[in-house]
């Protein structure tokens, strides 16, 4: 039998976790069984085992144990000191934590988002290689025959995809009928150029056929609860369909968020239609072709179909005399990176839109809110090390390095930042759902708390604990022991370093309070416009197709009602977007324009309180109409006409539209941009728009009774269309729903603009308390000689109004040049004034004037014989 | 109030007795030795060192470090020997155990 030896692991165990003084009897007594036991393999298992039995808490070495590491040591009386200090000064450390979580919440709600933003559409497949066309350089609508055609002629195109989408279909299951949002039509490619995960179905073969559905398993949960939605039938905008696949919904952070998937209709090989631009084209290329490379071909592309059916229309001889014609035009179709989509391109997104500017907007705000915070701490620290400095006299005097000097007081606003941190998380928490309010978006605490997060707050934690307590700590321990033992004070750093700073502050808060009341008022301006249309008083029915030729008794049953006064129908209506139409003049060399198009009948300019300028609006059963065109003035602008009415516009084909009418402008698009030319057709009888023509019914109701006439109408609906649910809105929402993204916008602006100010107000709080503590003898002296409470306050503020002052003019100056250049972007704007711009300055002032002498005023009629008993 | 203190666990009973056999020899591996052959139950090295800490917090045994031996490695042994407190602890102990054992009826020890 070998002797064997104690297990080393267990003795070097026992060496690292013991305790010294247990550990020699434990040993002892672990060695004497081993022996006992005859040293065998059996008693060296026995004594490893019965090492990790005497693992108790109290035998544990404790952090003073590790006597060989002294740093550890010292690390743990620098946290007991910092401790220490944050407890005897907690209004200090109060405000230093909060302002500091305050801003860390920020930042970690504006990260979450900023992350969010920038992670769209990054979980595909292959999705490096998926590319959205773009028609010229960035027009979301191409031709059906792109995505075959594209395959055909490049072997470097993999797979492409049609999708038409996001709509809104009408459901029936079993005897539920209802309107279902999130309708994509495609074609059956489009899983392969989206590979997506099935839960149930072939992917391959998932939309072959036009009865074929996919939907996503959120919704196949909402409607088969209990069954699997595999083969079941629902009737989609009444056609019969089967369910053929489920896939795993889309992620948030997509801006293709689907909810079904049907098959588009087939494609007409007989169709050759180049011009009619209707689907969205995707297209997967081939690893290591760059698009750069495609794009050129795609202008060959355009140019060998599009071209000779454009000609057509525009009357060019040939495709480079059109070319030459308009040189700031592109010609071609134009890849753009999927995950570009959502920030570069968000025109192209089906669901929610991203801005570029958003983004970099809120991570400055973000990142000036942390600035505030941080110099806060630093002037508080530096201000009050007068308080600290006998502290490092005496740590020098007993041997202290300036080493370890400068690593106590880092390691002090490490535990601050790391309390504040702590802080943070609960703040932003609670705020979340305010938050979401705020942005539009769905977060939930798995985004608040998800990696990327963790470890860029682990990163700040670091980057503001050591830039906040760097300088302080720096300054402080450079203190000479002697003067500090001597009672002499020590001004920490320079003064003008601490003014440099906290005018910083003010020029930030002004800048921010600045665009906050311009952002503001641009909002409130673009609301208060006078439209030119009556958006108040305008009910928006939906799907008027559906009751085919039923509109007229609709609408005389409608018009029965003593709250309606009018009731009309059209294609389209304002703020939803019309489609533009080529038009040819046929007297002036062919000349095209394109003004935004929209079929309407009569008595549209009554409901929605058109003015007309000249000329008369469409008669009721006119048939001549169907040849007659109203435009408004912008069109007459750009058409040059004195007087447009009585003269011609062509459509390819023929035919040809004689002017009747002119519209005064109104507004039917945003604000952002002038109103473009539009121009009205007469819709009934009208073969080129169909059935579309009544998709909208206009009713104009009188503002009193709302619910109850809503009501009724809903009721002849009813009659009318059986089965098919009433939809309907006023025009008013429309045109809330505009300015959604710039009234969030402020919001947030706002929201995020009163915590900086609110933290620059709680640093310039503290600050006042520690220079009144440093000046607390002066203004005793000066009381003695004579001053009165007044002239001491003023003297108080006066400093401070200069840094005012200073960072007034800085912040104004950036205020003035950033928000021009903002306002540039509308085409409706606010000027600049003045007083927007002062403003601020005069709202800041008065804030810094109340918190000073609401400070100084105590210390100002003060016995001054309490301050001066004691020298 | 003393009485309170007095209150023993079972294995703190019988560790406190043995060292008071011992007295002075007594230490971790002697005591789990003298366990097993007097009373025959096997008991754990570490549960005994838990145990000795243990009387020793409540003061009926106190501990000095002795001589080493090769035996052990070179280790010292951590002895023990019972202080006033521990005796009166084992008298008071076994006072009321006599005490109570007295007014339990013979018929009834007879029958076991």
């Amino acid at each position: 039998m070998t002797k064997h030896s104690p297990p080393k692991w267990a003795l070097s165990f026992l060496q690292f976790f013991y305790k010294e003084r247990y550990r020699e009897q434990i040993e002892g007594d672990l060695y004497e069984l081993f022996i006992r036991d005859g040293s065998t393999r059996n008693a060296k298992f026995r004594f490893g085992w019965n090492t990790l039995r005497f693992f108790r808490l109290r035998y544990l070495k404790g952090l003073e144990d590790f006597e060989q590491l002294t740093t550890l040591a010292m690390i743990k009386n620098y946290l007991k000191v910092a401790i220490r200090t944050l407890l005897r000064q907690k209004s200090y450390a109060g405000i230093n934590i909060a302002g500091l979580a305050i801003g860390l919440a920020s930042c970690l709600l504006i990260m979450m988002y900023v992350f969010h933003e920038r992670s769209y559409d990054n979980f595909y497949p292959e999705g490096e290689q998926i590319y959205r066309v773009a028609n010229g350089e960035r027009g979301r609508y191409t031709p059906e025959l792109l995505a075959p055609t594209m395959m055909q002629e490049y072997p470097q195109v993999e797979v492409t995809t049609r999708i038409s989408g996001l709509w809104e279909s009408h459901f029936k299951i079993g005897d539920r009928s209802f309107f279902q949002d999130g309708a994509a039509w495609a074609d059956e490619n489009i899983f392969s150029v989206f590979q997506m995960k099935f839960i149930s179905g072939d992917q391959s073969t998932a939309i072959e056929d036009p009865e074929d559905l996919v939907l996503t398993e959120s919704l196949a949960k909402k409607f088969f609860p209990d069954e699997p939605a595999m083969g079941k039938t629902i009737v989609v905008d009444g056609n019969n369909m089967q369910v053929t696949g489920v896939v795993k919904d889309p992620p948030k952070n997509t801006h293709f968020p689907f909810k079904f998937i049907g098959r588009i209709w087939d494609n007409d090989e007989a169709n050759q239609n180049w011009t009619g631009n209707n689907f969205w084209t995707y297209a997967k290329i081939q690893e290591g072709i760059s698009k750069e490379e495609m794009n050129g071909k795609l202008i060959d592309l355009y140019k060998k179909y599009v071209g000779p059916q454009t000609i057509q229309y525009s009357g060019h001889a040939t495709f480079e005399d059109l070319v030459a014609d308009y040189p700031d035009r592109h010609y071609g179709f134009t890849l753009h990176p999927l995950k570009e989509i959502h920030l570069e391109n968000p025109q192209f997104s089906m669901g929610a839109r991203g801005d570029k500017k958003n983004v970099i907007v809120f991570s400055l705000v973000a990142l000036f809110i942390l600035l505030i915070a941080c110099v806060n701490y630093i002037n508080m620290a530096t201000a009050r090390s007068a308080v600290r400095s006998k502290e490092v006299g005496i740590r020098k005097a007993l041997g202290s390095y300036r080493q370890n000097i400068i690593t106590q007081f880092l390691i002090e606003s490490l535990l601050i930042t790391f309390l504040a941190i702590m802080l943070a998380i609960v703040i932003s928490t609670v705020a979340l759902p305010y938050f979401n309010q705020l942005t539009g978006r769905l977060f939930d605490m798995s985004d608040l708390f998800s990696f990327s997060n963790m470890v860029s707050i682990g990163v700040i934690l670091l980057i503001v604990g050591f830039l906040a307590g760097g300088y302080p700590a720096y300054i402080i321990s450079s203190f000479t022991p002697l003067k500090a033992l001597r009672g002499q004070m020590q001004q920490a750093g320079k003064k003008g370093l601490r003014s440099g700073l906290v005018a910083f502050q003010f020029a930030i808060s002004i800048f921010l309070v600045a665009a906050t009341a311009v952002i503001y008022k641009q909002v409130m301006f673009m609301q208060s416009q006078d439209l030119g249309v009556d958006v108040e008083q305008t009910l928006i029915i939906n799907n008027g197709r559906e009751l085919e030729e039923k509109y007229d008794v609709f609408k005389s049953e409608l018009e029965g009602i003593a709250n309606v006064s009018i009731v009309s129908r059209s294609s389209g209506i304002p703020f939803h977007g019309f489609g533009d139409w080529t038009y040819q003049v046929p007297n002036e060399d062919n000349r095209r324009v394109a003004p935004y198009n929209n079929f309407v009948s009569s008595d549209y300019e009554k409901v929605l309180g058109i003015e007309l300028l000249k000329g008369r609006f469409f008669e009721r059963n006119r048939v001549s109409d169907t040849a007659s065109v109203v435009i408004n003035e912008s069109l007459a602008k750009e058409l040059g006409w004195e007087n447009p009415v009585g003269k011609e516009l062509a459509r390819p084909g023929g035919f040809s539209y004689r002017v009747i009418g002119v519209m005064k402008d109104f507004n039917y698009a945003s604000l952002k941009r002038d109103i473009s030319p539009l121009i009205f057709r007469y819709g009934p009888g009208n073969n080129e728009v169909g059935m579309f023509h009544q998709a909208y019914i206009l009713a104009k109701v009188s503002t009193s009774d709302i619910v109850n006439t809503v009501n009724r109408i809903e009721e002849i609906w009813n009659e009318q269309v059986p089965g098919y649910p009433f939809d309907a809105h006023f025009l008013s929402d429309s045109y809330e729903k505009q300015y959604e993204s710039e009234r969030k916008f402020g919001q947030v602006f706002t929201t995020f603009s009163s915590l900086a100010i609110i933290i620059a107000f709680m640093g310039l709080f503290a600050l006042t308390t520690f220079v009144l503590q440093k000046r607390f003898k002066e203004i005793a002296v000066r009381k003695v000689l004579g001053a009165t409470v007044p002239s001491l306050l003023r003297m108080m503020i006066k400093d401070f109004t200069r840094l005012v002052v200073i960072g007034g003019v800085v912040g104004i100056g950036i205020a003035f040049y950033w928000l021009d250049d903002w306002l540039a972007g509308y085409s409706y704007r606010i000027e600049l004034s003045w007083y927007l711009l002062l403003l601020p300055i005069v709202l800041i002032l008065l804030l810094t004037w109340a918190v000073v002498s609401a400070k100084s005023y105590k210390a100002a009629i003060a016995n001054p014989a309490n301050a001066l008993k004691e020298e | 109030m003393k009485i309170k203190s007095y209150q023993l666990g079972e294995l703190e009973e019988l560790v406190l007795m043995i060292v008071a056999i011992l007295n002075e020899e007594a230490y971790g591996v002697k005591v789990m030795d003298e366990i097993l052959d007097q009373i025959g139950r096997k008991v754990n090295i570490s549960a005994v060192h838990t145990v000795l800490d243990r009387l020793e917090k409540k003061d009926f045994v106190s501990s000095y470090m002795g001589g080493a031996s090769a035996e052990r490695g070179g280790r010292r042994k951590r002895l023990f020997r019972i202080t006033a407190e521990g005796s009166r602890a084992i008298t008071y102990i076994h006072e009321t155990r006599n005490e109570l054992y007295k007014q339990i009826p013979k018929t009834i020890l007879g029958y076991v």
